[in-house]
């Protein structure tokens, strides 16, 4: 037999029987198509998760957090004596209570900061390459001979979150260099009102002051205003005043002795500083707007957050924060750490750990999400494949059915000169065609279905997630085409394998005698 | 007979047959079709096989056309042992060296009258260009030029017949078996296709083994008229 008559003899079998090969045809279309979409959708939302988190180095960011977990055992709970009468059991949990009670009460139970120590520790460790304290502190900023009192931002150099933003100057280069970046709108409270000034405001100096209450046994002061509104620096000048004095006025508040006994602890009882007050002068470089809506809107969760006033370098931001003792002794709030490789991610994350630090990193999250989905079109693809398993069952069926019917064919085709081979390999082939037909219009069915079903994806994503994708979340790549083809092919020929068989055992004798 | 015997002697001869056997059924209950069968044919002779219905007339002439094997004995059909043959030297032998004309015509009724005809030939492995054209003559020397692509069941018996008588001899076969080819045929009919046959083996000097109820018509147009009954020669 010639390989053109391995392919037209099986086909004018099937067309043949035209309804027959159309409805066992259409239960491999369903199962290829189901198999299509879920090997395209799984692909494409794989990618989409990538390409979306791969933004900015985002998955080779860890944010590192300080844990307030006590890492060190507090005095054993063996040692705390428990008074009273009571059952062993309560006992031990009054213990266990009294013990944490009593760390809690002494400060023992206080957990790894983000200390200069720390952040060093951190930076020493293999494959990081960059350390960035989120060192934000309340301060008071003097411009134009102006004061007022906001949050001092730190921020990455170059950050293209903030660059984007920028109406004059440039933005910050250096982590260390002592310069700043301030918004319009702060230059407008200090009375640059007119755009042609902001560009003069360049290069000079803006006078930062941060003033920090000391946290010892006395008397705090706050003020309330009636709008709400932030102290002023003067407020905050004649507050540290009444502070200073208010222990030595308790006498004659009408108090009783006992009462100015509590009140004034032995320490207080001379008036002494009870703040402290750090100056420091850093150089406008460059004036960025205030984010618009969609700026503050489209943010993601690991993205810089751009609101602000003032923005210093990290670094720089960092050695002001901690020229405060106790800032030194709290910590910053959160770090940045940037890995060289991601592939190193993991084994950093792990050492940060083992550092007693807590933290985010993008690649955890992006890994649990990709591994949901994969588990949802897991799912998917075992039931694409059963739907392809029951339909070679009735391709299977129907061939044997097939067999029976075209017994005396068979026959007559043996009597003529057909081997067993040939009429198995005729049986072989129509299965073959079969998962070839259905596995290309399973194919085809799932790529038409993929545009509306793309679009309506992209409008749902950019509803409910405010997320703009920029492609395709069914993907058709090479290998996913080639993967449903020799899977369909694969089915069915193994479902004719049976069928095939039985066909070519067929005496010609007996198959020349069936009616 | 021994083989060495048949196997030395082939020469001259399209059939030979040594103590020829062909039992179906169990061991217990062995039912012969043939018993002990030796038959030499001619090559070029056309030779007509009578019996009653049993006698293993059609049993004998599957055997010689390669779609059975026999029980035991020798059996040599154009200078093939065909016990010794594998199955698809078998398959081979039967689309080329012989041409089966069956009562019941055989044809596939979901293929026209040319696919019919080219049926032995695709198994034969001829190209598709070469054995459309050799089908074409082939019906057109049965005189069914303009019947090509019509269906069995748009033919008449006769011309179904014709069909069949061509497809068993588009592959030139030095052997035609025909096993009552008349049978299902009216008298005229029966005489052309008849003559069809005839005239291809006289055309080609192939050897012609017919099988018939008919005495006259083997009379009229064999060589030679063996007689059948119980499976042996009478």
């Amino acid at each position: 037999m010639r390989p053109i008559d391995l392919v037209t003899l099986p086909l004018a079998a099937l067309w043949q029987q035209k309804t027959r090969t159309c409805l066992t045809t259409l239960g491999v279309v369903f199962g290829a198509f189901v198999l299509s979409a879920s090997l395209s959708i799984n692909d494409g939302v794989q990618q989409t998760i990538s390409r979306e988190s791969g933004r900015d180095d985002v998955l080779r960011r860890i944010d590192v957090f300080p844990s307030w977990r006590r890492q060190q055992p507090a005095a054993p709970a063996e040692e705390v004596v428990v008074e009273g009468k009571m059952s062993d059991a309560k006992r031990a949990r009054i213990r266990q209570a009294l013990a944490a009670y009593n760390a809690r009460q002494t400060g023992d139970d206080n957990g790894v900061m983000l200390t200069p120590e720390t952040l060093g520790k951190l930076a020493g460790i293999k494959h990081v390459l960059t350390v960035e304290p989120d060192a934000r502190q309340s301060a008071f900023a003097n411009l134009n001979g102006h004061s007022e009192s906001l949050v001092l931002n730190s921020a990455r150099p170059g950050d293209p979150a903030h660059v984007g933003r920028l109406v004059a100057g440039r933005f910050l280069e250096d982590p260390s260099e002592h310069s700043a970046v301030v918004s319009e709108f702060l230059l407008y409270r200090c009375g640059i009102t007119d755009e042609e000034s902001v560009e003069s405001i360049l290069g000079k100096k803006l006078r930062v002051e941060v003033r920090r209450s000391r946290q010892q046994p006395g008397i705090t002061v706050y003020l309330v205003k009636p709008d709400g509104a932030e102290r002023t620096r003067e407020e905050a000048e004649a507050l540290a005043k009444v502070a200073r004095g208010l222990p030595m006025l308790l006498d004659k508040l009408g108090l009783t002795p006992d009462e100015v006994k509590l009140l004034r602890p032995d320490s207080a009882s001379e008036p002494s500083e009870l703040e402290d007050e750090y100056v420091d002068e850093f150089s406008v470089v460059g004036v960025v707007r205030d984010p618009d809506e969609r700026e503050k809107n489209d943010r993601r969760w690991w993205e810089s957050n751009v609101d602000g006033e003032v923005f210093l370098p990290y670094q720089a931001a960092a050695d002001f924060f901690f020229r405060f003792p106790q800032q030194r002794e709290w910590g910053v709030s959160s770090a940045r750490l940037l890995v060289d490789r991601l592939e190193n991610v993991k084994e950093v994350f792990r050492q940060v750990k083992e550092l007693g630090l807590t933290g985010n990193a993008a690649i955890e999250f992006i890994e649990r999400e990709r591994f949901q989905w994969l588990m949802v079109f897991g799912g998917m693809t075992c039931v694409a494949a059963v739907a392809l398993m029951v339909a070679a069952m009735g391709i299977a069926n129907t061939m044997l059915m097939s067999v029976l019917e075209r017994t005396r064919e068979i026959g007559i085709m043996k009597a003529v000169g057909a081997a067993g081979a040939h009429i198995q390999f005729i049986f072989l082939a129509e299965g073959a065609l079969i998962g070839a037909v259905g596995g290309a219009l399973g194919l085809l069915m799932a790529w038409a279905v993929s545009y509306p079903g793309d679009a309506w994806v992209r409008s749902m994503v950019a509803r409910e997630m405010n997320i703009e994708l920029k492609q395709a979340i069914f993907v058709f790549p090479p290998w996913l085409a080639l993967t449903v083809m020799l899977f369909a092919l694969l089915v069915t020929t193994l479902a004719a394998v049976y069928p095939a068989w039985r066909a070519a055992r067929i005496d010609p004798v007996a198959a020349l005698r069936h009616e | 007979m021994s083989s060495a015997a048949i196997a030395g002697s082939t020469v001259g001869f399209a059939v030979r047959t040594a103590n020829l056997t062909r039992c179906y059924g169990t061991t217990a209950a062995p039912v012969f079709a043939l018993r002990g069968l030796t038959l030499d044919v001619a090559r070029g002779e056309r030779l007509a096989l009578l019996g009653k219905s049993g006698s293993g007339k059609s049993t004998l002439l599957n055997l010689l056309g390669g779609l059975d094997r026999p029980t035991s004995g020798k059996l040599s059909v154009a200078d093939r042992d065909l016990e010794r043959l594998s199955a698809r030297d078998l398959a081979r032998f039967r689309s080329t060296a012989v041409g089966v004309i069956f009562q019941a015509f055989n044809l596939i009724a979901s293929r026209t009258a040319a696919e019919n005809v080219e049926l032995p030939m695709i198994f034969a492995g001829v190209g598709p260009r070469e054995r459309r054209a050799a089908a074409r003559q082939a019906l057109e020397a049965v005189g069914l030029s303009q019947r090509l692509a019509h269906r069995p069941a748009q033919l008449s018996g006769g011309e179904n017949q014709r069909v069949a008588v061509a497809r068993a001899l588009v592959n030139r076969p030095q052997i035609v078996l025909a096993d009552e080819p008349t049978g299902n045929l009216d008298s005229n009919t029966a005489r052309e296709v008849m003559g069809l046959i005839l005239t291809h083996v006289r055309e080609h000097g192939a050897t012609l083994i017919l099988v018939t109820h008919d005495e006259e018509l083997a009379r009229e147009s064999t060589d030679r008229v063996v007689r059948l009954k119980d499976g042996q020669l009478i």
